[in-house]
């Protein structure tokens, strides 16, 4: 024991192995520790795994009645994002299905439609489009489009053939890939993001429990945890980091390797890649918990008052539904100090951009910056603590 | 006798204001978290949509026709051309590194093959991991990709001695206009922090309702507390939670102020109406958090059941993704939640600006919660009597 080296292992282990024993003996860490993270991002992932959204209903209103008029419904309605449910006799009487939820949009055609294409004017017809949900709209309106030139490509075809002008091909055609979620689906954008934000809140949780356990037993027992273990700072933070990396380890594993693998979700990034870059987003993770859970949880229970609505903050303070380089600057840096926002950057880049770890060197470095930060100011509490006698 | 009984209710009231003010927490659960969540929701987003989507054009052609679409791209509202890069490599390399979210590619001979017999054929790629800004990125570059064919097409047909309407006409010969009703704008603002808002106070009065009853127990103060109700569970509960009711509210209103007053998010319907259904939103979901302590009147596992519901519902309350879409077993359990029906009346009168006729199963949902509530809470009175803490 004369050897201080040996004397800090001998320390580290303890911490260790006692953190490990209050984990393991308490249904309320397990839920935190193991539950939550196994569970949480498949309840997530079946939510929005249909991914994309189909045959929404649309009422037609066709004044024109006429077999242009038909086609035009025709061909909207075999777009597999559209279903037509039934036809109006006036726009009225549309807007009340719709305002009955019985569809979701009215394509209103106009009574010289067909007059129109054949006098060679242009034709306007209109879809009013409910805008409740974003995702609706953005469906129909990419649809739509796509009827729009290929109706239009037909009727410019016969009209020339018609008037007896060499038929003119479309001189650039065009061809768009999607990155990172070619499917275009819900979940395949969403989930891998919401798979590192799971680690983190739910490794806050765990330790924000821990914390207010602890101090609800100082309380009962005249300021001292009895099933504190006496080591220095540094010690007491080794073996605590080493205890959380125990069920960490494999639920990142799990989380960031086999939930896309299960669901078929963008997976194309490299485990060699993420998983180093994953390293720091626990540690730094870790040390935020401890530092915010030394400030706010003074209970066992009020983990859960503290900790549970930030992770509303945090999903949008990491850029994945309003993207971070439109923010104002005082979120840009409230959002830099959050572990999650790095580590949903980075993650979603390597696991769904197939990037490296070196193209993304600038989150990877800001996880070991938010580490070594979160870290030493846990140093500072519990030195603090010691001066007190709190310990 | 009447009077005796004022004299119990108004010492019940008095209790919980005292226990109100007994705790810091409760300041910051049930104001400041939902009033400065909604300050950083309005703030964040506050101008609609993100425009400027940082993206790249490859020209691997530099002829002025690959000049002139490389400008016209830039001049699209929704896209910043950051830079202009030398093949598509670097390109993906870039969008590897999160520099952009999308490029333009020109391909090599794009001017000759464009003007002459072969054709030319323009790729986009967009990012979709981050999908505002990458729909948007789409949107723009599938506009720039239609019109450059289109101004060819066009100067071909003025050549074949057509005038320029005729070839317009001809170019574009059926338009289908979209119109959004209720929220013109696309702003994300409108769309987000409309649901997100109530959503996150419902979660906070989940988890102050589960606090404020489970906490009692914990203590062994609830068989204090249901006699000063005289034994009555219900006057129990309505003597502890009519202050949080109040409370509440206020916040709620303030929010519901905060969005449609001085935000100007339009607001087509009842003003009443959707007062009325903040106020029984905010009586739904405490009955929530009553229904949750009466099945499980232990302070952990409430709160956590109240966490679980509370964040899951951003999710299948279908704010993002609509309900409709998800599996039936999964969706079906957005009907157990308040904000729900809430959600709901929103559309309906904010946005739509239908007759609160057909909204009104909406508020018949909102009202069972606290019928089943009261149904529930003989079960909390026998652990009220009996209190054991469980931890």
């Amino acid at each position: 024991m004369n050897n201080p080296i040996t004397r800090w292992f001998k320390e580290t282990a303890r911490v260790w192995s006692r953190e490990l024993r209050l984990i393991f003996s308490d249904a309320g860490m397990l839920l935190f520790f193991f539950a939550l993270p196994l569970v949480y991002p498949l309840v997530y992932t079946l939510i929005y795994n249909p991914e994309v959204v189909t045959d929404i209903p649309v009422t037609v209103v066709d004044n024109s009645r006429t077999s242009a008029s038909r086609e035009l419904t025709r061909s909207i309605d075999a777009t597999s994002a559209i279903k037509i449910v039934g036809y109006a006799t006036s726009l009225s009487e549309a807007r009340r299905w719709q305002a009955e939820k019985r569809c979701y949009g009215i394509l209103v055609i106009p009574e010289d439609y067909a007059r129109d294409i054949g006098r060679s004017e242009q034709t306007h017809v209109d879809f009013y489009s409910d805008m409740s949900l974003l995702l609706r709209f953005r469906t129909f309106l990419s649809a739509l489009t796509d009827v729009q030139l290929a109706t239009g490509a037909k009727i410019r075809a016969q009209k020339m053939e018609a008037a007896g002008l060499p038929a003119s091909e479309a001189p650039i055609s065009s061809e768009a890939f999607f990155l990172g979620d070619a499917e275009q689906g819900f979940a395949s954008f969403i989930i891998p993001g919401i798979v590192v934000l799971i680690i983190q809140q739910s490794m806050i949780l765990g330790i924000a429990m821990l914390i207010g356990t602890s101090r609800e037993r100082r309380r009962r027992n005249g300021g001292i945890d009895p099933m504190a273990i006496q080591a220095s700072p540094s010690a007491t933070m080794a073996g605590k980091l080493l205890a959380y990396m125990v069920p960490y380890l494999p639920m990142s594993v799990y989380a960031l390797h086999y939930v896309p693998l299960m669901f078929s979700l963008p997976h194309s990034g490299s485990m060699t890649q993420y998983l180093p870059f994953f390293l720091p987003m626990l540690i730094a993770s870790a040390g935020f918990g401890l530092v915010i859970s030394e400030i706010f949880v003074k209970e066992r229970e009020m983990s859960l008052m503290v900790v549970v609505f930030t992770s509303v903050g945090f999903l949008f303070l990491s850029g994945l539904t309003w993207p971070r380089y439109a923010m104002h600057p005082v979120w840009q840096w409230i959002g830099n100090c959050i572990p999650a926002v790095w580590g949903v950057e980075g993650f979603i880049r390597i696991n769904s951009n197939s990037a490296t770890l070196a193209q993304n060197s600038h989150p990877y470095l800001m996880l070991w910056l938010l580490s070594a930060i979160y870290w030493t100011i846990y140093w500072m509490m519990l030195r603090h603590h010691r001066a007190k006698k709190l310990f | 006798m009447s009077d005796n009984k004022n004299t119990g209710f108004r010492s019940l009231l008095h209790r919980s204001l005292r226990e109100l003010g007994s705790r810091r927490m409760y300041l910051w659960a049930m104001i400041l978290v939902p009033l400065g969540v909604a300050f950083f929701f309005l703030s964040l987003m506050h101008e609609g949509l993100p425009e400027r989507v940082p993206t790249a054009v490859v020209d691997m052609d530099h002829t002025s026709l690959s000049t002139k679409v490389t400008r016209s791209l830039s001049s699209q509202q929704y896209v910043d051309i950051t830079q202009v890069l030398a093949d598509y490599h670097e390109a993906m390399d870039k969008v590897q590194r999160g520099e952009i979210f999308g490029f333009f590619y020109i391909p090599r001979d794009f001017e000759r093959d464009a003007l002459g017999e072969t054709g030319a054929t323009i790729t986009y790629y967009t990012n979709l991991t981050y999908f505002v800004p990458g729909s948007l990125a789409y949107k723009a570059f599938k506009t720039m990709a239609v019109t450059s064919s289109g101004a060819i097409v066009q100067s071909e047909l003025t050549g074949m001695g057509l005038t320029p309407s005729a070839a317009g006409t001809l170019l574009q010969p059926i338009v289908i206009d979209t119109h959004s009703i209720g929220n013109p704008w696309l702003n994300y603002n409108i769309y987000l922090s409309n649901s997100f808002l109530p959503c996150l106070l419902e979660l906070m009065i989940f988890l102050v309702t589960a606090w404020s009853i489970c906490h009692e127990i914990k203590t062994g103060e609830s068989v204090e507390w249901l006699r000063a109700a005289d034994g009555s569970m219900l006057k129990a509960l309505a003597g502890k939670l009519l202050p949080q009711t109040v409370i509440f509210t206020i916040v709620g209103l303030a929010i519901q102020a905060l969005c449609f007053r001085y935000n100007h998010f339009p607001m087509n319907g009842s003003w009443g109406a959707l007062t009325l259904a903040t106020i029984l939103l905010v009586l739904a979901s405490q009955s929530f958090g009553v229904i949750v302590s009466s099945a499980m009147p232990n302070l952990r596992l409430a709160l956590s059941l109240c966490s679980l519901t509370g964040i899951l519902a951003f999710s299948v309350a279908g704010f993002s993704y609509p309900v409709e879409d998800m599996y039936g077993a999964i969706g079906i359990f957005s009907y157990i939640l308040p904000i729900r029906y809430y959600f709901l009346i929103y559309i309906d009168q904010a946005l739509n600006g239908v007759p609160v006729y057909y909204s009104r199963l909406y508020f018949v949902g909102l009202l069972c919660f606290p019928i089943v509530a009261a149904l529930l809470s003989r079960n909390l009175r026998r652990f009220c009597l009996r209190p054991t803490y469980v931890p």
